[in-house]
């Protein structure tokens, strides 16, 4: 039972992350490789703050929420210039700036060996701190972010969005400034993120670079991939798929070292099929 | 009154000259028939008058009063300019209604997030789609409509945008014949309505049959100007399409 | 004091293997024009055969070495033939291009840790060193940069003078019209991306002699690689070369002082730069 809620909380928390960047590459077409950076912003932000000025949790999330709002607005300011593939390959950039940044800001950040002992959220002296709470801690975020999600897309902000996705210069030409609405969306991907991480932080009382690296931007972005495109749901089930995969590896009989590369050559080799049979992934709406 | 004069405007590529040193100007009230040969640089004009292209130097004057020596592509429906594309840029995987929804609903960040599309913007939606015959297909995927029935959504588009100066790049091209009246008798009651009309064109039964004025333009400079029989006569701009 | 020339031949050497990672992948985008991860990969591959194959069978280092860098072309030949072409033939899009190379990248990265382990590898460190202008360089490094000068000149006179040159230009000018007058542009493209690939392998094979290999290290030499690609002018294969050694020189003097941890961080520091500034690079296409 333990495990089933901790694959449960782990699947909510990556389901944020898919939500998040379902948001920017799927509604808004920008491939970006630097979603794990707002995830480590908001883990970092919550564990500092909760363990160094014992904030309390709630709080600390929102000051995780704002920083990492801000450094997307800085981030999202200079690659808005750019489209396409120097989109994608200036937010790779910026990952390994933040992660470069973490490991070697030692006083603030505890470089490589990261913040350890980060208490469990705690409400007006109500105790959260059991999985199962947790648990329902992280379910309730989802569903906010879910509808948060939902009535983004359905607006008439979404559906500049998808415009831009669909051709850049001729929503321009309509009388759209698009730079501010690719930094909205990256913000706000930024955000969502950041409680991801603030939930990741706490939950597993103990934080390191090494878990926001380019290969996490890569597996988030895998995640939204595969789920499907431009769909919500679509990003959770990814979550779903993705984590669980490497369980039931493990499950079947292959040790747990392995299951990590096999999972890794499983969805990457999903992605190619994919792209090449079904571009719009599990359930998205979106056909490549 | 001309809505749109240009001076001086010049673009080059690579060492062509797309655009000579052209000056010009729109009048309003009147459908300008915009043609030349192929390459002439009809395309590579409305490119730069809607800041698709950036000009290299020239003005630009809108409504005789704005001078702009720069156009970036999103200022141009503030000048009340809009335009059709000769290669159709339409918002592929997003249905009819939400091409010309999205042209229609609120420019800002702040304010479009808070908006959902509201009856007027669905009654004038209807409006435009009807007009060119559309509403049946407004909740098809552009991407799935047939090529006339493109053309017409890019129209569509651009009548929800309602400007004063309306660009229009070879609307014509493929069409069938009952298409071609739909769009003959829009881009008439936008002229009849007052508005600027400029028409690039390749049909000369068409330039003839619609437009009041007509400029010819060649390798990127003016060739010739006037009444489209005038024009259309003149042993210059025969050569012109004969050399082509 | 020797720092200097000792920053310099650093530079020289960081810099000849990006410049054979950003050749390589000139190479290819100019045929189609998408920011192909899977580059890098395949260039860490190509290290790890002939690491295999002279750690573990004993077989001499430039033999392995050769077997390293066919089997990196013939991957990058393999990838296309069964990838990419029909995602060219169905005109995907630059989106479906670029994530599709994000998964053959992770598929290749993680088949590799499988079968290699995720550790640092160091090949045989049995090589004499010399010294030039009071600063150290290894046997290895000078046949780094000597493969550079012998890799670039091999592809001047390939793409200029040969008649496969002549239709690589042609394709890359516009992939349509080379159909259209006859060229067969799919078996054309498999063999720059053999070739394109089998110059991947080389750098990352001396990349592996230089510091050693990591199933992971793929992106970052690749990244290295296009940084180099778009200061020197994207389109321009030899704009890649002078794009290189900038990078290295300015990798290598700005972290003089600082800890070499923000090195990458340097390196992408100047590609913003660029790309806000002169996008194009420095030399046209």
């Amino acid at each position: 039972m333990e495990y089933l809620l901790h694959l449960a909380i782990v699947i909510s928390i990556y389901s944020i992350l898919g939500l998040s960047l379902n948001l920017i590459v799927g509604y808004t077409g920008l491939v970006s490789m630097t979603q794990a950076a707002f995830y480590a912003i908001g883990a970092y932000a919550t564990a500092i703050a909760m363990t160094s000025y014992d904030i309390n949790f709630f709080l600390a999330i929102l000051i995780g929420i704002i920083i990492s709002g801000l450094c997307a607005l800085i981030i999202g300011y200079v690659l808005s210039r750019f489209d396409g593939d120097y989109f994608t390959l200036g937010s790779l950039g910026f990952n390994i700036i933040i992660t470069a940044i973490l490991v070697n800001w030692r006083g603030f950040t505890g470089g490589a060996t990261g913040i350890p002992a980060i208490p469990r959220p705690s409400l007006f002296g109500f105790d959260l701190s059991t999985n199962l709470t947790f648990f329902i801690l992280a379910l309730l975020a989802v569903v906010v972010i879910y509808f948060i999600c939902k009535f983004i897309v359905r607006s008439s902000f979404g559906r500049v969005l998808k415009a831009i996705r669909e051709d850049e210069k001729a929503i321009q030409v309509f009388g759209y400034n698009t730079h501010y609405y690719k930094l909205a969306i990256f913000a706000i991907g930024a955000m969502m993120a950041a409680v991801a991480g603030a939930l990741y932080a706490s939950y597993l009382s103990y934080i390191s670079p090494a878990t926001f690296d380019l290969n996490e931007s890569v597996f988030i972005l895998s995640i939204v991939v595969l789920g499907g495109l431009a769909n919500n749901k679509g990003a959770i089930w990814g979550a779903a798929l993705l984590i669980l995969l490497p369980e039931a590896l493990q499950f079947v009989g292959f040790p747990s070292a392995v299951a990590e590369e096999l999972r890794q050559v499983i969805y990457g080799l999903a992605i190619v099929l994919f792209m090449l049979y079904r571009p719009q992934g599990l359930v998205g709406e979106y056909k490549l | 009154m001309s809505t749109l004069k240009i001076k001086n405007l010049y673009k080059h590529f690579d060492g062509i000259k797309a655009v000579d040193r052209l000056t010009l100007s729109f009048e309003a009230g009147k459908i300008t028939g915009l043609i030349g040969p192929n390459g002439s640089g009809k395309s590579t004009l409305i490119n730069l008058l809607t800041g698709v292209v950036p000009f290299d130097s020239g003005i630009v004057i809108v409504a005789e009063t704005t001078k702009l020596s720069k156009i970036r592509p999103y200022e141009v429906a503030s000048f009340d300019i809009t335009r059709t594309f000769q290669d159709v840029r339409l918002f592929e995987q997003m249905p009819v209604m939400d091409n010309i929804l999205v042209v229609l609903t609120k420019r800002s960040v702040t304010g479009s997030l808070f908006e959902r599309h509201k009856k007027y913007h669905l009654e004038k939606a209807k409006e435009v789609l009807e007009k060119v015959g559309l509403w049946e297909k407004k909740d098809e995927l552009a991407a799935n409509l047939s090529y006339g029935q493109r053309k017409l959504l890019e129209i569509a588009r651009a009548l929800a945008m309602n400007a004063e100066t309306y660009l229009f790049d070879e609307p014509f091209a493929g069409l069938f014949p009952e298409m071609i009246k739909i769009v003959s008798s829009v881009l008439k009651e936008l002229r009849d309505k007052g508005k600027t009309v400029v028409l690039v064109e390749h049909n000369m039964e068409l330039i003839r049959e619609l437009s009041d004025y007509c400029i010819v333009m060649d390798s990127g400079e003016l060739l010739a100007e006037g009444k489209p029989s005038d024009v259309l006569s003149q042993k210059v701009v025969m050569e012109a399409y004969l050399g082509e | 004091m020797s720092l200097i020339p000792q920053l310099i031949l650093n530079s020289l050497i960081a810099g000849s293997i990006y410049s054979l990672v950003a050749l390589g992948f000139n190479l290819i985008y100019g045929t189609k024009r998408f920011f192909n991860l899977s580059h890098g990969a395949v260039a860490i591959i190509g290290g790890y055969i002939a690491f295999y194959f002279t750690k573990s069978l004993g077989v001499g280092i430039i033999v392995s070495s050769i077997i390293g860098i066919l089997a990196a072309g013939i991957l990058g030949y393999l990838l296309d033939r069964f990838v990419f072409r029909k995602l060219r033939q169905r005109k995907a899009s630059d989106m479906v291009f670029l994530i599709t190379s994000l998964g053959l990248m992770i598929v290749l990265q993680a088949v590799t840790a499988l079968l290699f382990t995720n550790d640092f590898q160091i090949f045989s460190s049995q090589f004499t060193s010399y010294q030039i202008f009071g600063g150290v360089i290894t046997q290895v490094q000078i046949i780094i940069i000597v493969s550079v000068i012998v890799i670039s000149t091999g592809l001047f006179l390939l793409l200029k003078k040969t008649r496969f040159g002549k239709m690589v230009r042609a394709i890359s000018d516009d992939e349509e019209v080379s159909k259209i007058v006859g060229i067969d542009t799919n078996k054309v493209i498999g063999w720059v991306f053999f070739i394109g690939s089998a110059i991947a392998g080389l750098s990352g094979i001396l990349s592996g002699l230089d510091i050693g290999l990591e199933p992971t290290m793929g992106l970052s030499l690749l990244f290295k690689g296009v940084i180099a690609a778009v200061i020197g002018g994207v389109g321009n294969v030899y704009g890649g070369i002078l794009g290189a050694f900038l990078l290295a020189f300015v990798e290598n003097f700005g972290i003089w002082g600082i800890s070499s941890e923000w090195k990458d961080v340097i390196s992408f520091g100047l590609l913003i730069v660029f790309l806000l500034f002169r996008p194009q690079g420095i030399l046209k296409k």
